[in-house]
């Protein structure tokens, strides 16, 4: 009897350790084929919840982008020329999802998203909404995704302040899904309230500049020399409905190239 | 209607409704209503806790694969599933329990439901958030969740038996 207990215990307890630090098998989350379609099943009847919300989000975003367009611009020069543009090429790409499972209140909170590796969805791909970043993709199935958000512990996305430069990682103490923090910032630059925290660009997960937060607060460590720093999300991931996964069409070459430099410099 | 069937269908029912509706509510505060416990409590007094156990890991296991918690849920489950004989032995009343009886709210009265369930229900949400959180400086955060998501769980509990189970009726001999 007692033996039983520990048995499954130990069961229990070491699938949820394993699957905590080493998140591969998609068999026992939200991305298996049938917890996939069942929660799609739900959103289909709930999603009508936060749509005017969404909506106004969506259709902000459409002003600001359509203000770019060519057609809204002044001609300042009339006889222009058409180049064939050889300077840039497009590096990131975005995929439309939908938000089909969503927690807010745990410890580590996940999202499920409606696309998966039939849309080219991979691993370690960023997620981002209209308005800042939702997180990092964490297991893909055929046709979904479980999304690692901001609020999990460790999500360890690489983030800047905007005005300074300064660089760290972004955190999640567990308590409010409306702060979260910013670690490994030195205390010998100043730390202005509402200053921007942008993504770095750095893993290449995300583009350099994508909204993360404002500064809210920051106190110094005892005993280290760094800032605690919390930040208000640009994004209320209670309501979030509509997101996109980052493609990085340089991921492959940029990792290839560390991993060389990395292996090339232990020899 | 058939024992085993019942709590077939019972089984069903409050993975459904934990899984898909529970789960979706966010109280605020770390708060989160877990209500699948009160299935293993209705379970008849006299089965085995071999079988007790298996039930309560299974139905764990399939709540966790639904709120990508891996084993959470079945391990708390688990722990209170083992603890259940124990309880019932100590609460029992004075000519012990009727096993033709299921033992629930109206069956052996409010007192012995709140002690009983009260007890199993505290130690099954402490030993979730303690697992969740794991670090022994959030020990205050933890007893909040606890005690906050105990209380609104108890609640829904007694509210669900009210509107689901019905009055035996007394044999006035």
């Amino acid at each position: 009897m007692l033996l039983l207990f520990v048995l499954l215990q130990g069961l229990a307890l070491s699938m949820y350790f394993t699957f905590l630090t080493f998140p591969r098998s998609q068999y026992m989350t939200t991305a298996s084929y049938i917890s996939g379609h069942a929660f799609e099943f739900t959103n289909n009847i709930t999603q009508y919840l936060h749509l005017k919300k969404n909506n106004t989000a969506l259709q902000k975003e459409n002003v600001r982008l359509r203000s770019k367009l060519p057609q809204n611009l002044l001609q300042l020069d009339r006889e222009y020329i058409t180049i064939n543009d050889t300077l840039h090429r497009i590096q990131y790409e975005y995929l439309p999802a939908r938000v089909i499972n969503s927690t807010h209140s745990k410890r580590n909170n996940y999202f499920t998203i409606d696309i998966g590796s039939s849309q080219r969805v991979e691993r370690g791909m960023g997620v981002i909404s209209s308005k800042g970043v939702i997180g990092v993709i964490q297991n893909v199935s055929e046709n979904f995704a479980v999304v690692r958000t901001c609020l999990t512990e460790k999500v360890r996305i690489a983030a800047m302040i905007e005005s300074t430069g300064e660089h760290g990682f972004i955190d999640w103490k567990g308590e409010n899904s409306k702060y979260g923090t910013l670690s490994g910032i030195s205390n010998d630059s100043k730390i202005k309230k509402w200053d921007a925290i942008v993504t770095r660009g750095s893993a290449g997960m995300f583009p350099q500049g994508i909204p993360i937060g404002k500064i809210v607060s920051s106190i110094i460590i005892e005993g280290k020399p760094l800032w605690d720093i919390t930040l208000l999300f640009a994004e209320n991931f209670r309501t979030v409905q509509r997101v996109y996964v980052v493609k990085n069409q340089l991921s492959r070459e940029q990792a290839q190239l560390e991993a060389h430099h990395q292996s090339t410099n232990t020899q | 209607m058939n024992l085993t069937l019942k709590n077939i269908v019972r089984f069903v029912l409050f993975f459904v409704l934990q899984v898909l509706v529970l789960n979706q509510i966010e109280i605020g505060t770390g708060a989160q209503i877990m209500i699948y416990p009160l299935f293993i409590f209705l379970l008849p007094v006299e089965l085995n806790v071999i079988f007790l156990m298996a039930i309560g890991f299974a139905l764990g296991i399939c709540i966790d694969a639904m709120s990508n918690t891996y084993g959470l849920h079945a391990s708390s489950l688990l722990t209170m599933a083992y603890l259940r004989p124990a309880i019932f032995r100590i609460f029992a009343p004075r000519d012990g329990y009727d096993a033709l009886l299921e033992t629930n709210l109206y069956t052996m009265g409010s007192k012995w439901f709140v002690k009983t369930f009260g007890i199993l229900l505290l130690v099954h949400h402490f030993w979730f958030f303690m697992l969740e959180m794991f670090k022994l400086n959030e020990v205050l955060y933890v007893f909040q969740k606890t005690g906050l998501s105990a209380l609104i769980s108890f609640l829904i509990s007694v509210f669900l038996q009210f509107l689901f189970l019905r009055k035996p009726k007394r044999n006035e001999a």
